[in-house]
């Protein structure tokens, strides 16, 4: 027990979804890598789930200005430019690696890399394995893992960042036993994902939980933009517990229509011209006010047809979610779907640069655990091209980082021994304290935002993080570190929502009557550092 | 919602035990989110795996009643029984995936910095060996996986998915031959509970073998027969009378024709056990079905194709199709599983194929007298997921046996090559196969394949009939009465 689990690698990397694997198989050109993950390594993240695809500038028809600009103009102007410049230029020959590695992308007739329309893009620029692109990507991710010489540590969770002096020099962990241990290395890289389970109804997979938010928020690091919130529109509605689980955006890629109880499309009230591949926080707020004003299915879901397709072509591109669906009893080629807005993904996070580095030293961050890549809505296709152009950045700067002689505070160290004994003398159940945190983020931090609202969130908030977490087993430590975790995101996301006192992308507040288009935002970030906290203010749209 | 589900912790318990559980759950719950209510509302340190919610990482599969699932996909039902996978137990509900997952080959693309030259066929072909979330329902419910060093059908599935790959430069033919190529009984169990209803045996297991067959690679056993079948167009050497030789071309039935099917011996009842093909006989003519029998039928390549060495395989089935067709028939019986399984899967036919049972219960019988003792029915694999007939033998069997015992369905060994070439292993599936037919306490087990029924035979010691045969035993006791 305790300190004799000790390891050293010169990157860890924290995080095995896309841009997890992406960031170890890239340090490892550099030296001895270890990759952590508390899931089964590819399992966890929601790569591994994500349907649609993969965008990249792959034609001459199309450029990569044309895709920086989509990417702005769906970010509401909130990205920052050298990110989206990184990730435009970049998401072609990230692509191709995976191509290299073994990927199979379904392939045009002239066997180049076949590409699909999504939202807000003014090119079919999506890459795609028919609706289970994410889960060919990790698959391939993780052959080149197997055969690289990272070290893969299953089913251990990171519970806090250690320090040497100002720089990050390791982790905490707890195996599935409950067993301590600790990991030294000259770089740590955050690759942890969203944190959709703060949400009642999200797409997220289970490990969806924000845990590097709050370590890295913990460890010092500036965090951003974290009320931006997306809501994916199209969520399943049946059964009760599968509510939220998501229906690609391929699936309106494909020329699936949405359609109130009326049968009205009624997206030409919210965007005409685009209709339902509008960006997905207009398509999200369509689906919420049709709902909302009653124009929703009994069991309060919209519906998403595709009945009018060819059976043939639903089959080939559209698989997951005809299985999915047959298996809850719903045959999408005989009659539609109903969905419902559903939290998917979040497009604050830790503040990094174009080459992955956090404001802390010897800490880097890549995918969803960052922000400013996607501004205040993110286009569907970015984040799997996200994964992969700043996993890869990441692992070059990481394993770029000098060794050093890492002497860990010992503070930490007992700080979490005893944080763990107190959790045996607690009185209230992880699972109370998740569930509570779950319905009211759902209600009062969820697409409409008000003032009102969000101050009590942010009281309720602060109540559960004063109740005493109870374990029973060693087996529970990592799941009550990770309910603090979670407590410790939403407080953020609710400072974040009462600090942007605007409507911007997916944050929409209610309350507040703003003369501006979101391009001319006196508004920059909102910001967390530590104690602090403010937004930046653009002093030419003053 | 009342459930049992499998506990251990490897600390304090020598052994798993069942605890029942009862918890609330909503409409349409799926079996994980009985597992979450367990742990919210019972006891919180019930161990398992979970983690997308809809069936695209393979975390959560467990045993519900027996048979693997996805715990996020699986509607639960009242009085489930939950268990883990069954591979090596970590705690509750999780098992050690370690050592399956480090039996998957990953891509050696050499020195490939230009793919280009993958095109939409290789992927076509591809795609389907793709989908495996590693789940490892597979491993966890084949036959071959533990009564031999077989690497199990995830990790062949992923051989041949590297072996299509034109990127892939290593030798995947040889490394599966190493991995167990010929331990593989082609159940298709595995197929039965994948999630993704990937086809192993057929898409990996059968191509892979072909490939190591045209390199030499083929057992011995394996050779030698397909030797045989090139020379005699028979997997059965003549000893005796064949069955082909002791009946007419055309067996008129008693009384009114109720229809005219041609009949497909096989090799086995051909040549080997004639006495069930000549019971099936009078059994047709009983009830009314004239039967027309060219001569020139031939093996219909089964061994051939489950062992990988086909090369004879279009003769085989010009030659079968031709002797039907010139007999103008519009259905054709089997009574061996296998080869109704390949007559249906692996040949185009001009005619219906169809097994006997599926048969005369489709078209009406005539209830047999019952026959004394008590009888249990083994599915033969072919039968039951190579031509998904399940019920009729058991219908049959209701109305013939005085006591009719269930047993669940377990490859008994003797398919796929496996008996010939890897007589061993095939002993030690049987022998599992033999404990579950002790625990029935039946005096005979009946089948429908006469593979399955020597072999079954031999392992458990107890007399196995036809189920042709002990038809007919019903219909001599009813004339007798």
């Amino acid at each position: 027990m305790g300190w004799e689990n000790r390891t050293d690698c010169h990157v860890l990397v924290i995080g095995s979804g896309g841009a997890g694997i992406r960031a170890a198989v890239e340090a490892e050109k550099y030296g001895t890598v270890s990759i952590i993950s508390k899931t089964i390594t590819g399992k966890g993240g929601c790569t591994v789930m994500a349907e649609g695809g993969y965008n990249a500038v792959l034609s001459d028809a199309d450029a990569v200005s044309v895709h920086f600009e989509d990417t702005v103009k769906g970010g509401a102007y909130l990205n920052d430019a050298a990110l989206v410049e990184a990730l435009v230029s970049e998401a072609p020959a990230r692509i191709r690696d995976l191509f290299n590695w073994g990927a199979v992308f379904d392939l045009t007739a002239d066997n180049t890399i076949a590409q699909r329309p999504f939202g807000g893009q003014r090119f079919a620029r999506t890459c795609y394995a028919g609706d289970h692109t994410g889960h060919e990507m990790v698959m391939t991710l993780l052959e080149r893992l197997r055969g690289s010489n990272v070290e893969i540590h299953d089913e251990t969770t990171v519970l806090e960042l250690v320090k040497d002096g100002d720089r990050v020099a390791g982790a905490v962990t707890v195996d599935r036993n409950g067993e301590l241990g600790l990991v030294t290395a000259d770089a740590v890289i955050l690759a942890t994902g969203g944190a959709g389970q703060l949400y009642d109804v999200t797409t997220n997979s289970t490990a969806g939980t924000g845990d590097g938010y709050a370590l890295g928020y913990r460890a010092g690091a500036k965090l951003i933009d974290m009320e931006q919130v997306q809501f994916h529109p199209t969520g399943a509605v049946f059964p009760a517990d599968s509510r939220g689980r998501l229906i690609t955006e391929a699936v309106r890629g494909e020329g699936g229509l949405l359609r109130n109880i009326h049968g009205e499309r009624f997206m030409e009230k919210y965007d005409p011209a685009r209709m339902e591949l509008s960006t997905r926080d207009i398509v999200a707020r369509a689906l919420a006010t049709e709902i909302l004003e009653g124009r929703g299915t009994s069991s309060g879901g919209i519906y998403l047809d595709v009945t009018h397709l060819p059976a043939e072509q639903i089959e080939k591109r559209l698989p997951v979610m005809l299985s999915q669906f047959l298996q809850f009893g719903i045959d999408i080629r005989c009659e539609p779907m109903q969905v419902a807005p559903t939290a998917h993904h979040f497009m604050g996070g830790l503040c990094i640069t174009a080459q992955a580095e956090t404001t802390v030293p010897r800490l880097f961050a890549a995918g969803e655990v960052t922000g400013g890549v996607h501004g205040a809505n993110r286009l569907g296709g970015n984040a799997l091209a996200d994964t992969q152009v700043f996993g890869r950045r990441a692992g070059i700067s990481a394993g770029k980082c000098e060794p050093s002689a890492k002497s860990v505070d010992a503070g930490i160290l007992s700080a979490v021994e005893e944080k763990i004994s107190r959790l045996y003398e607690g009185d209230t159940a992880v699972s109370s304290v998740q569930k509570r945190l779950k319905s009211l983020m759902w209600n009062n931090v969820g697409i409409y935002r008000n003032e009102l609202d969000l101050k009590v969130a942010e009281r309720e908030v602060r109540k559960l993080q004063g109740e005493r977490l109870r374990i029973t087993s060693p087996q529970e430590i990592a799941g009550a570190c990770i309910t603090e975790n979670m407590l410790c995101t939403a407080s953020l996301v609710i400072s974040g929502a009462l600090l942007r006192r605007e409507s911007r992308g997916a944050h929409t507040r209610t309350d507040i009557k703003q003369k501006w288009e979101a391009s001319s935002s006196p508004f920059g970030h909102t910001w967390f550092v530590g104690e602090k906290a403010g937004i930046d203010i653009v002093e030419a749209n003053l | 919602m009342k459930v049992s589900i499998s506990r251990f912790n490897p600390e304090t318990d020598a052994e798993p035990h069942f605890e029942t559980y009862d918890v609330t759950v909503r409409e349409g719950a799926r079996v994980l989110n009985v597992l979450d209510a367990v742990r919210d509302e019972c006891d919180p340190s019930l161990s398992y795996r979970h983690c997308c919610r809809g069936g695209q990482c393979g975390s959560c599969a467990v045993r519900v009643n027996g048979e693997p699932a996805l715990a996020c996909m699986q509607e639960a039902k009242d009085g489930d029984i939950i268990e883990p996978l069954n591979l090596p137990r970590i705690r509750d509900l999780v098992t050690d995936i370690a050592p399956a997952i480090a039996q998957m080959a990953w891509l050696s693309a050499g020195e490939c910095r230009d793919c280009s030259y993958v095109t939409a066929g290789d992927v076509e072909e591809i795609s389907p060996l793709r989908e495996c979330i590693e789940c490892f329902s597979c491993l966890s419910s084949c036959p071959a996986v533990g009564a031999s060093t077989y690497a199990g059908p995830t990790a062949i599935r992923q051989q041949q998915r590297l072996n299509l790959d034109p990127r892939d430069k290593a030798d995947r033919v040889e490394e599966a031959v190493e991995k167990g190529l010929f331990s593989c009984t082609t159940c298709h169990k595995c197929v039965e509970v994948c999630p993704k209803g990937i086809e192993t045996p057929r898409k990996a297991v059968e191509k892979l073998r072909a490939q190591a067959a045209a390199r030499g690679l083929s057992l011995p056993a394996h050779k030698s027969l397909a030797a045989l079948i090139e020379s005699t167009g028979r997997s059965v050497e003549r000893k005796e009378p064949t069955f082909l030789e002791r009946v007419p071309d055309v067996i008129e039935p008693e009384g009114e024709v109720r229809s005219t099917v041609g009949f497909f011996v096989g090799c086995m009842f051909n040549a080997r056990v004639v006495q069930p093909a000549l019971d099936a006989m009078d059994v047709l003519r009983r009830n009314g079905i004239r039967v027309i029998i060219p001569k020139s039928q031939v093996c219909c390549g089964s061994p051939l194709i489950r062992t990988g060495l086909v090369g004879f395989i279009p003769e085989l089935q010009e030659r079968n199709i031709k002797a039907f067709a010139d007999a103008g028939v519009d259905t054709v019986l089997t009574m061996c599983a296998g080869c109704g399984s390949t007559l249906k899967n692996d040949y185009d036919t001009p005619f219906r194929v169809a097994d006997i049972t599926e048969f005369l219960v489709e078209t009406g019988f005539e209830e047999p007298a019952k026959v004394p003792g008590t009888y249990t029915y083994h599915d033969p694999c072919h039968l039951l997921r190579g031509q998904h007939i399940k019920e009729q033998p058991r219908v049959l069997l209701r109305s013939a046996a005085e006591t009719f015992v269930e047993l669940a369905p377990r490859c008994c060994g003797a398919g796929g090559g496996v008996k010939s070439g890897k007589p061993e292993e095939a002993a030690r599936i049987g022998a599992v196969r033999a404990e579950m037919v002790k625990e029935t306490k039946a005096d005979y087990i009946v089948t429908v394949c006469p593979f399955c029924e020597f072999h079954l035979h031999q392992v458990t010691g107890l007399p196995v009939k036809n189920m042709a045969s002990l038809l007919l035993e019903g219909y001599q006791r009813k004339d007798s009465a």
